[in-house]
């Protein structure tokens, strides 16, 4: 290797540890860590402008696709910061590092809104899996301020990385990484956890088809940016017990 | 014959009035509809392993014939008494099991068989799906 070449190499390398979203694809660190590196993405409101991590609603679930067209994720500003660094488990065994919640509070997290169970998800029609706000009560678990899969009663720990708490599912909710920026604006970049994406485009394949056109549509990556709505105006009815 | 009549005329009374009871139960009805669900899945299986479209026809038909009662409001009154309040998730279900069948024709009519037999394999998950929420599994 010349010495241009050399350090060609080496500025790639500083600007990734840098910048993990400048990473793609799967990284299996010697920790167990299991991360997938998409495309960095802006969540933005219907009409395009930024969310500012600080503007969000405390306790309300928000939507936004990613990192597929079709796959949808919640966004929610817990009540109290969040847990550091917790261990987690996916279903075949592997252990990650769950770092937290971003934000001033430390209080903003993202999770793939598709049940690690059997796959519920919010759709235009419904939505059986969301936040349910400490004020609340839920028959999943004895207490509230968790992520509720109304399906078969999966509850998660919304602070914690949504590790299971109780009822069929396996393993945590993927969660959506997220990046905040110094001007309080938010960027989704990666993946953590073992997804189970291509099941459920295969699964629900007639539905994706229903409401995104076909199985290419739904597939394609988000990229630029990601519309950011409530789960009330995503969902015609929101189904919680 | 007066007797004989009448015998006739009580016992045509009493089967009718059974008969009128027997509707009136929506439990009952219910379990019929999954009774026929159950053949009209056995249906479209034996179809699909048989290479047999009509019969998966066949079976879609006999099964969706069998949903009205699950995507009305009439399913709370079919549900056991502690699981009423999930009837949306019964509902859910029906119209998971439509949206399925309804492909698996689409599929069928396109030559597609690998994606008819793939809604094969969802309606028999919604089916379980159901079983576990429902009967408490």
């Amino acid at each position: 290797m010349d010495r241009r070449n050399f350090l060609k190499v080496v500025a790639g390398a500083t600007v990734i540890a840098a910048s993990p979203s400048l990473i793609r694809g799967n990284l299996y660190a010697a920790d167990g860590t299991l991360y997938k590196a998409y495309e960095k993405t802006q969540l933005v409101d219907a009409a395009g402008k930024p969310i500012k991590a600080s503007a969000l609603e405390k306790e309300v679930t928000y939507i936004f696709n990613y990192p597929h067209a079709s796959t949808p994720c919640m966004l929610i500003n817990l009540p109290k910061p969040t847990t550091k660094d917790v261990e987690l488990t996916s279903e075949g065994g592997e252990k990650y590092v769950w770092k937290s919640g971003v934000g001033k509070e430390r209080s903003v997290v993202a999770y793939v809104a598709i049940c690690t169970h059997q796959m519920t998800h919010p759709t235009p029609n419904d939505s059986f899996i969301a936040y349910v706000p400490t004020a609340k009560k839920t028959m999943a678990y004895e207490k509230s301020g968790i992520i509720v899969c109304s399906s078969h009663l999966s509850a998660f720990d919304a602070g914690a990385g949504a590790k299971v708490l109780g009822g069929a599912a396996t393993q945590p909710l993927n969660s959506v990484v997220l990046e905040h920026a110094a001007d309080d604006t938010l960027w989704a970049v990666g993946i953590l956890g073992s997804d189970k994406f291509q099941d459920y485009f295969k699964s629900f394949r007639p539905e994706l088809k229903e409401f995104y056109g076909g199985p290419a549509e739904a597939k394609k990556l988000v990229s630029i940016s990601a519309k950011t709505v409530k789960l009330t105006e995503y969902s015609k009815e929101i189904i919680q017990y | 014959m007066k007797k004989a009549l009448a015998a006739l005329v009580v016992g045509t009374l009493l089967a009718g009035s059974l008969n009128a009871a027997e509707k009136k139960d929506p439990r009952l009805e219910l379990m019929q509809d999954m009774r026929t669900m159950m053949d009209a899945m056995e249906q479209i299986q034996r179809g699909g392993l048989y290479s047999s479209t009509d019969e998966m026809k066949a079976g879609v038909k006999k099964l969706q014939g069998t949903l009205k009662s699950l995507e009305s409001e009439e399913v709370k009154t079919i549900l056991p008494k502690d699981q009423v309040y999930a009837y949306k998730f019964a509902q859910k279900t029906a119209q998971m099991l439509r949206m399925y069948s309804d492909d698996m024709i689409v599929s069928i009519e396109a030559g597609r068989m690998d994606n008819a037999l793939d809604d094969y394999t969802q309606l028999l998950k919604q089916c379980t799906s159901c079983h576990i929420r429902i009967r408490n599994w």
